[in-house]
Formats: structure tokens, C-alpha cells, sequence
């Protein structure tokens, strides 16, 4: 019994409008997320890769000022071609997006590990305790509740990718020392907040889907995991299973080409050299031209496209225009070298626009479950 | 005018949940009525604006049902029937994250979940996990997050569904002192007649979809004009055969006696009988249907 019992008050504040209703739930979501320890050891594990980028930046920074700082960590950019090193302001904007490229393919990873930890119970848990009627009862529209969960997606994605994004970027700008950095990489800024807005859009709405479809947030975890490994898998196995048989049809060729016309032997160790410098030659270009054609080849190779994380992943390389910065790299490359640097560095090549279309399919997939399964429970009983 | 229906038809397939209602109810504490499937609920979800009806009009709160649902949902509380959480929260962010659903701020909401949760009874449990109150406490809980926005009206759907006496008593004090006490007005579903009556001035009876009987409580319970409960000083027995003997109909339950006289016949005939057998009355008055003979009686008529 308290010592004053002062009953019951009426309340005389105001209430909010109904646009920001989502914004209550998204509030109340990522506060209880990040009492979960998992979530802030995942949140600081996603950071690291960040530390990464803003390291090799500022390095670059330092490159493009001459600093004597930098020269024992030069070896850390052996992959360079001399010629990129010697000059670091022309291959800026190709340095960053690679950076950012690299960057932000690890973040993708943590972008699933996340959306693992929190999306599953978003919806399942609400089913499972019978919460829709607390929350349709009150000036809620469905399109709130939805955004709302998808908000807490957001905001967590938010923290993994975009905001490491920022505050690398920035470091990167600071180590410049140079205006004119932002004029050239400012649309990398952007390209990683839309790659953000397009991981949450995808991955948020189709965990949603998925958690609507259960009300043991187990199982979805476990579906979610399905998704993203078996179809990774199987789109690698495909992938590396069609390129396999292409490289065996190919060299089986070549062997057939070169025992069709017998070389006559060499009389003397001159001839023996120039025989062997033949040889090595004619397999570079066997090579080169075997890259080329797997170059031309993977522009129509659909086999990734089974990978739901490849798909978000070309979606990423797109918008960063990674592959154009790995052709300028290539032209710094001997003529007979490019094709295979190209081939062993770029990513799929097929057009961004067929993941595009897969992705806008499954976030389709998803509304129309989300609306079908939240339609059914806007119930009271 | 709290609310009112006009030829509201609402299907689900072949089933008609509510058959051309029209009703208008007065503010204060009104009982809604009916056995299952009568149509209770989805007035309620009706009241609500979370379903669309087949035909016909009406309001709430002077506010449209049809084209004003959320402005509805803000000026209205509610509290299920059936058990529903936020989950893994304690008590008082449950209460606030209701408050803030409606649209408080965060401060407000948490300051008046505070304030409502004392109110309810739970201020000493406010910290505990929501998943780990007993039955009682959940519904305490919701009355607690249906009040918090201070509503003009409270919907209380089976607030007292499985609880025990005790809980029941409060829940009922509660809903009596904010429909008596506090200015609010109240819906409040129930299959349990007494406790319609011992918070509402105001009842709905629905069967069918269609609406049996309503009006306020004190007038359904009409007096009966030839029956009379008695009760004596001495044994009732000897008296019931006098009164029989009299042409009266005289029923007795322990030591009260209910006397229907003959037509033409008033109470007189009772303490005239009474005095000639020197017996001592010590009460004597009209007889009134119980809410329970009310109910039977719209249900047996429809």
C-alpha cells in the first residue's frame, strides 16, 4: 500500500500525429535490441572492417601528400601496379571504390548476421504473445506497424553500414588534407547510403515476410539461414561447375591444336630458348584469350543470380561502379595481362539490372505475404 | 451521445454477425450483453473502426466509425479479452510503449505509466518481466495500458475472464471508480451478469446480431405490481400456507417469501393476513426482475 495513494489523474498533454506513429515502434524496437549483448558484439565486430577502411584512406591520404609516414606500409599496397603508386592522385576515385568495394562486401556479411540477430522475432513474437490487438487497436495502420518493424531493421543496418561508412569517410578526408577528395568521392558517400537503402528495403522486408510466417522466431532464424547459405551455394557450385567445364572444353582444344603440329627439335640452345618463349607465349595468350572469352561469357551467366546475398552484392558493385575502376587498373597492366587481372579481380559481370529484377521480385514476395498474414490478425479475436 | 448504430449489417460469408443494429447509447457506463456469437465482439470492432461494415451508419463520440478510425482509436481505450503482450519488456515500458503508440511523448508516456500502474495495483511489480505476472496481473496490466492515455472512453472486453474473486472484486472497483468517479466512459462486455450490474448503469443486450433489449438497468428491472418479497420475524412456513389458503402464489427461500397476490388484490391483503395471524413483519416490498430475468427473457423472446 503506498504511503499516498493519490488514484487516478487525468492527463491533459497532446498527442502526436499519426505520421510519426511508426517512429514509436522503431524507438521501442532498437531500444530492446540493444540491451541484447549479442547485438552490440555484432554491432562491434561490423565496426572493425570500418577501422580498416579508414586505415588504408588515411594511408592513401598520406600516399597522395608524399609523407614520409607511409612508406613502411607501402608493401601493404604491393598489389598495386608501380605505376599506380608512383602517381596516387590520377587512381584516387579507383583506390576508394575498391576500398569501399572490399569494405562493403564485408559489411554485407554483417548485414546478414544482423538482420539475423534481430529480425526474427520482429514480427513472431508479436504473433506469439498476441500483441497485434494491443497495436491495431490504437491509431495504427498496418502501413505503420510495418514501417515501424522495418524502421528497427533500418536502424540497425543503419549502425553496420552507413554510419562506419561515414566516419571512414571522413577520417579518409582528414588524413587528404585535400578538398578536392570530396568532389571526387563524394558519390561513393552516397552509393554506399543507397547500397543501405536498398539492403534494408530487401533483406528487412523479406525478414519480415519470413517472420510473419511463424511464430517461433527459432525457425525463422533457421529459414533465414537457408536463404542465405544454401542459395550462396548454389549459386557458387553452379557457377564454379559451368566455368570448369568451359576452361576443360577450352584447354582441351588447345592441347589438340598444339599436338596437331608437332614442333621439330631444336638443334641448338638458342632455338631450344626461343621454342620455350614460343610456348610460354602462345600459353599466356591461350590464357588471355581464354579470359576474354570467360569476360564475355559471364556477362550472360545467370548462375549467380541463385545467390540472394551475390544479388544484393552485384546491386553493390553497381552503384559503386566497381567494375570500371578495375578497368582503369587493368590498363596500367601489360597488354597480354589485363583480361585475366580482370577476370580474377571483377566480380559477376552480368547486368546489375537481372539482380535488380530478382530483388524487386522477392521484396514484391514479401509485401504481398506481409499483407496477406498482418490482413488476417487485424482482429481482436 | 456516446455511440450509435443506425442499420448496421455485417457479414462474414454466410454468417451475419450484425443484423440491422441501430442503437444509441447515452455516455456513462453502458453493459454490452449476449450470449456467444451474438455479435458482441464484432460491435466492438466495429466501435473500433477496425472492420469495415456491409451497410449502414454511425458514430462514436460524435466521430465517424467509417472515415475517422484513428481519431477514434486516440479518444478510446481498449482492453482485449484475450491475453496480449508486448514481450520481453517490464511493466512499466509495456504501459509506456502503449502510451506512445497512441502518440505521447516518450516522457509523458513513462511519467503516466508510473501514475496508472499505482493506480491498478501493480506499482510494486512494475520492474518484473510482463511474461512472468499471473493472469489477474495481466489483466490489471491492460486495464492499466487501455487508461493510459486518459481515453474518454474505455472498452473492457471480458475484463474479469478467469480470475479469481479477489481480482475480480478489483478489476470491478477499478472499472466502477472510472466510470463513477472519473468521467470516463465504459463499455464493458461480459457473460457475468452481476458484474455488468455492479459497474453499469446501462445495458445492451445483443442475440444474434440483432439488439434484444436496452436501456438503463434500474428501469429493465421493472417492478412487479402483484409480487411481493416478505420477510417475518418467526417462521415463514405457517404463513405461506395462510397466504396460500388466501389464493396467494407464495414461494419461499429460506426465510424470505415471494407472494404474488390475486388480481385485484394490493399489498393490504398481505399485512391484513399478517395481523390476523399476529405475525410480525419485518419487511415488506414490490418484487423486481434481476438482471439475470431480464437477459433470460430478451434471449427467450428472440
Amino acid at each position: 500500500m503506498p504511503i499516498f495513494d493519490q488514484g487516478y489523474q487525468h492527463w491533459s498533454g497532446t498527442l502526436s500525429s499519426h505520421s510519426m506513429r511508426w517512429w514509436a515502434i522503431t524507438r521501442h524496437g532498437v531500444r530492446v535490441g540493444l540491451r541484447s549483448w549479442i547485438v552490440r558484439i555484432a554491432l562491434l565486430l561490423s565496426w572493425i572492417p570500418a577501422g580498416f577502411l579508414a586505415f588504408f584512406l588515411s594511408i592513401w591520404g598520406l600516399l597522395e601528400r608524399k609523407s614520409e609516414l607511409v612508406a613502411p606500409l607501402l608493401p601493404l599496397l604491393g598489389f598495386l601496379d608501380p605505376a599506380v603508386l608512383e602517381n596516387p592522385q590520377n587512381y584516387r576515385v579507383e583506390f576508394w571504390t575498391l576500398c569501399f568495394d572490399q569494405f562493403l562486401a564485408f559489411e554485407l556479411f554483417f548485414s546478414m548476421v544482423m538482420v539475423l540477430i534481430i529480425g526474427p522475432s520482429l514480427i513472431s513474437q508479436d504473433l506469439r504473445f498476441n500483441a497485434m490487438p494491443l497495436y491495431f487497436s490504437r491509431p495504427m495502420r498496418r502501413i505503420d506497424y510495418f514501417v515501424g518493424k522495418l524502421g528497427i531493421i533500418a536502424a540497425f543496418l543503419g549502425l553496420v553500414l552507413v554510419v562506419p561508412s561515414l566516419m571512414a569517410y571522413v577520417l579518409g578526408l582528414l588524413f587528404s588534407l585535400d578538398l578536392t577528395i570530396l568532389r571526387d568521392t563524394l558519390l561513393l558517400l552516397l552509393s554506399c547510403i543507397a547500397y543501405g537503402v536498398v539492403i534494408v528495403l530487401s533483406a528487412g522486408t523479406l525478414m519480415l515476410a519470413l517472420s510473419s510466417l511463424s511464430r517461433n522466431s527459432r525457425f525463422v532464424a533457421l529459414f533465414w539461414l537457408g536463404l542465405w547459405f544454401v542459395s550462396s551455394i548454389v549459386g557458387a557450385v553452379l557457377k564454379t561447375v559451368d566455368t570448369e567445364q568451359r576452361r576443360h572444353a577450352h584447354f582441351r582444344r588447345v592441347y589438340e591444336a598444339e599436338n596437331a603440329e608437332p614442333m621439330a627439335i631444336p638443334t641448338n640452345r638458342d632455338e631450344q630458348r626461343q621454342q620455350q618463349q614460343a610456348r610460354r607465349e602462345q600459353r599466356r595468350n591461350i590464357e588471355e584469350e581464354f579470359s576474354a572469352n570467360e569476360l564475355k561469357s559471364a556477362k550472360s551467366n545467370w548462375r549467380p543470380l541463385l545467390s540472394y546475398a551475390g544479388n544484393l552484392s552485384r546491386i553493390g558493385q553497381a552503384l559503386l561502379n566497381t567494375d570500371a575502376s578495375w578497368r582503369r587498373l587493368a590498363e596500367s597492366r601489360p597488354e597480354n595481362n589485363r583480361q585475366r587481372f580482370m577476370l580474377e579481380n571483377m566480380g559477376p559481370q552480368y547486368p546489375w539490372y537481372w539482380s535488380a529484377i530478382t530483388l524487386a521480385g522477392l521484396f514484391g514476395l514479401s509485401v504481398v505475404v506481409l499483407n496477406f498474414r498482418i490482413r488476417s490478425l487485424d482482429r481482436l479475436k | 451521445m456516446l455511440f450509435q448504430l443506425e442499420n448496421v449489417t455485417k457479414t462474414y460469408g454466410a454468417v451475419t454477425a450484425l443484423n440491422n443494429l441501430s442503437v444509441a447509447v447515452p455516455s456513462g457506463a453502458v453493459g454490452l450483453l449476449g450470449p456467444n456469437g451474438s455479435g458482441k465482439t464484432t460491435m466492438i470492432r466495429t466501435l473500433l473502426g477496425l472492420i469495415p461494415v456491409d451497410t449502414g451508419s454511425g458514430s462514436i463520440l460524435d466521430l465517424d466509425f467509417r472515415s475517422q478510425q484513428l481519431n477514434i482509436r486516440r479518444l478510446v481505450g481498449f482492453a482485449p479479452e484475450d491475453e496480449c503482450l508486448f514481450p520481453r519488456v517490464p511493466s512499466v515500458e509495456f504501459v509506456a510503449y502503449a502510451g506512445e503508440l497512441v502518440g505521447m511523448s516518450t516522457k509523458d508516456a513513462l511519467q503516466r505509466s508510473h501514475e496508472v500502474l499505482d493506480y491498478v495495483g501493480l506499482g510494486e511489480a512494475r520492474y518484473r518481466q510482463v511474461e512472468s505476472y499471473s493472469t489477474g496481473m495481466k489483466q490489471r496490466l491492460k486495464l492499466a495500458s487501455a487508461i493510459v492515455h486518459d481515453p474518454k472512453l474505455l472498452i473492457l472486453d471480458e475484463p474479469t475472464n478467469g480470475m479469481d474473486p479477489a481480482g475480480r472484486d478489483e478489476i470491478l472497483q477499478l472499472a466502477r471508480d472510472l466510470a463513477h468517479n472519473k468521467g470516463m466512459s465504459l463499455v464493458f462486455s461480459s457473460h457475468l451478469l452481476p458484474d455488468v450490474e455492479s459497474v453499469c448503469e446501462h445495458v445492451i443486450v445483443l442475440g444474434a446480431g440483432k439488439l434484444l433489449a436496452e436501456g438503463k438497468i434500474s428501469e429493465l428491472k421493472q417492478v412487479h405490481r402483484h409480487r411481493y418479497e416478505v420477510r417475518l420475524k418467526a417462521e415463514p412456513g405457517v404463513f405461506a400456507g395462510r397466504l396460500q389458503a388466501l389464493g396467494c402464489l407464495v414461494d419461499y427461500r429460506d426465510d424470505l417469501l415471494l407472494v404474488q397476490v390475486p388480481d385485484g388484490e394490493t399489498q393490504q391483503m398481505i399485512w391484513r393476513a399478517a395481523a390476523e395471524n399476529r405475525e410480525q413483519i419485518r419487511s415488506l416490498r414490490p418484487q423486481r426482475s434481476t438482471l439475470e430475468e431480464v437477459f433470460l427473457k430478451a434471449v427467450e423472446h428472440a
